[in-house]
């Protein structure tokens, strides 16, 4: 179709101009970031091989990469409940689902010491069989985990309620089980979906800080580092692990849009 | 057989109350009713996919409450083919097959087989989405039939195809049916579909069994002004029976008297349906073969329909007439005409209102 003008109208181009401040500010932050390192490019990397920042930002990246995974064993199952079924208190279930969203970062850091920590109730048992979460490995997963998980089953639950009900329906008549035909049909379908929300619940759970130092200061992830560094070494070397820690997401996620082109494409057409 | 004992669904506002039906073995069982009255949901009680609130659904003489929808040899078509978007035409009709461990080589023959039978076999690498609604309807049913089913549930299988397609469908369905001795129950809002394939007919309007019967017994002898009104009779009249004897009885609709084959009480307020396929039209003053209900009348409207002519008459009742384009050129029917209109007593089929009081001669 051929357009008479090119000129958009004043509308668009109000909210074009409005809306470019959210584009302009991240723009500007990463700008100057990046400007400041490229200009002191030895220093950057002399404080981007560090030993110590390499760890910071592996332990981030695996830790995230592990709440995903839990993500996909605890909340396929409950996305695939709240997609397909209506029960009394339901509400309810979504509400809970939907708090750590809500609650401040600090919160949840105390809701998930107190349940983590050595006596706590889930902390004590998992200590009997030598799993301690307080400062240890396990317990950044688990603050991951808890943070990450809203984003993950309400992704993951948008991705079933998008297969009709009648494709399961279909499946079942012709011999599947409920749960052959979620192996077959449903889940085949939503791996797009499932896969965006593993984005979304690893990018949330890398980003994390507050809930994480609350039950594990130690092993550092990159944000208890980069704040570590900005209190104690000041702003330079700061800034110069985070530009270090950018370009590593920025990396990944990349690849994972990539990959998400290719995964799931016939879910379009569902 | 499946039976439907007194079975009561409710789903959102759509209610479903206290059904009854027996569907007999080899039956080709239509479900009629208006769109919107959840005759879905009576198919997927029968699949299991819905558990009845109350009331049992019963196939084989056996309650199927405990019985998954995997397990009940039922196929189930829906309105929108639901053929899976990721599995290529083959991969569909393999799905039942496959879930059944038969061996790959008798998937292979079996698929090929039905694909065949349907003359889509050139689709078998197909993905779903790419083929036209007729063709996605065939590898519904080449899947829905491929696993053997005892019975196949078909969810307005016609309403969105076009009417080459459609008549098509219509001969495989009824070649289905013969071949396979199969059980098919088959809902719809299309009372066409129904006059084509039905042995026996279920009317269902807003979650009430209205009627239930052979085919032409429904389509011609409606319970009620409801049913009378959705099967499509054209001429429904209120009237009063003024007389009857062995043979019939004489009822005053307006002012006509029209006689009926039908033996009503004396004095009863009745319903009067007449087909307009059943009303004759004849040119002024040419004499009908039979004696009874025979009225000089004038053509009021000419309707012009599908594949014929709806003729608005009155004579005294406003009465419709169906003419084909030849009809109406040899008789020379147009507006305004005077016409004699002539129907068999036979075909008024009449129900009674109201027995209890005879009703009152008018007061002035």
């Amino acid at each position: 179709m051929k357009r008479l003008s090119k000129v958009p109208d004043s509308c668009l181009l109000s909210f074009a101009l409005i809306g470019s401040m959210i584009v302009i500010l991240t723009v500007l932050a990463l700008l100057t970031i990046t400007l400041r390192q490229i200009t002191d490019l030895p220093y950057f990397i002399s404080v981007a091989t560090e030993s110590k920042v390499v760890d910071a930002i592996l332990l981030t990246m695996v830790a995230g990469l592990n709440a995903v995974l839990l993500l996909l064993i605890f909340g396929i199952p409950l996305a695939y409940i709240l997609a397909r079924t209506e029960f009394r208190g339901k509400g309810v279930v979504e509400s809970i689902v939907d708090i750590p969203v809500m609650l401040p970062h600090t919160i949840a850091g105390i809701m998930v010491y107190i349940l983590f920590m050595r006596r706590g109730i889930i902390g004590e048992p998992f200590s009997q069989i030598g799993i301690i979460f307080e400062g240890a490995y396990p317990g950044i997963v688990a603050a991951m985990f808890f943070v990450s998980s809203p984003y993950f089953v309400n992704a993951v639950r948008d991705g079933f309620e998008k297969v009709p009900v009648h494709l399961e329906n279909a499946a079942r008549t012709l011999g599947a089980s409920r749960f052959q035909a979620f192996r077959l049909v449903v889940l085949p379908l939503s791996l797009r979906h499932i896969f965006s929300g593993s984005i979304l619940a690893w990018g949330r759970g890398i980003g994390e800080f507050a809930a994480i130092i609350m039950i594990a200061y130690y092993p550092m992830v990159i944000s208890t580092l980069i704040y570590y560094k900005f209190t104690t070494a000041g702003l330079r070397e700061s800034t110069a692990v985070a530009f270090a820690m950018i370009l590593v997401c920025l990396v990944v996620f990349a690849i994972l849009r990539g990959l998400m082109k290719r995964v799931g494409k016939y879910d379009d057409r569902v | 057989m499946i039976e439907f004992d007194n079975v009561s669904v409710t789903l959102g506002v759509f209610r479903l109350n206290e059904l009854s039906i027996r569907i007999k073995k080899g039956d080709y069982y239509f479900i009629i009713g208006p769109s919107g009255a959840g005759k879905t949901i009576i198919l997927e009680a029968i699949a299991g996919l819905h558990h009845p609130d109350s009331g049992r659904v019963l196939i084989d003489g056996e309650d199927v409450s405990g019985i998954p929808p995997e397990k009940r040899k039922i196929a189930l078509v829906y309105q929108d083919y639901s053929l899976f978007p990721h599995m290529s035409v083959g991969e569909n009709v393999a799905f039942g097959l496959k879930l059944q461990k038969m061996p790959k080589a008798e998937i292979a023959k079996r698929v090929d087989a039905v694909l065949s039978r349907f003359g889509i076999a050139h689709l078998k690498d197909r993905a779903p989405y790419t083929m036209s609604g007729g063709e996605q309807q065939r590898v519904a049913l080449a899947r829905a039939l491929v696993t053997e089913p005892d019975i196949l549930l078909l969810d307005e299988p016609l309403s969105a195809m076009d009417q080459v397609n459609r008549d098509k469908f219509v001969a495989d369905l009824r070649a289905i049916h013969k071949e396979n001795d199969l059980t098919i129950v088959h809902v719809t809002h299309s009372r066409e579909e129904a006059l084509s394939l039905a042995t026996r007919v279920a009317v269902i309007i807003d979650g009430t069994l209205e009627q239930e019967g052979e085919r032409d017994e429904v389509f011609r002898k409606p319970p009620n002004r409801r049913v009378g009104r959705f099967v499509g009779i054209e001429n429904v009249f209120d009237g009063t029976v003024s007389g009857t004897g062995a043979g019939g009885s004489v009822i005053m609709v307006g002012g006509c008297n029209i006689r009926t084959a039908d033996v009503i009480p004396d004095g009863c307020r009745v319903c009067v349906f007449i087909r307009a396929a059943d009303v004759s039209v004849r040119r002024a003053g040419m004499t009908a073969d039979d004696e009874y209900n025979c009225f000089p009348a004038k053509i009021e409207k000419i309707t012009p329909r599908e594949s014929y002519y709806l003729l608005g008459i009155s004579c005294g009742i406003s009465l419709y007439a169906l003419a084909t384009e030849q009809e109406i050129k040899e008789k020379g029917l147009v507006l305004g005409q005077a016409v004699s209109v002539s129907f068999n007593p036979s075909a008024v089929h009449v129900t009674a209102d109201d027995c209890l009081s005879p009703s009152l001669s008018p007061s002035f």
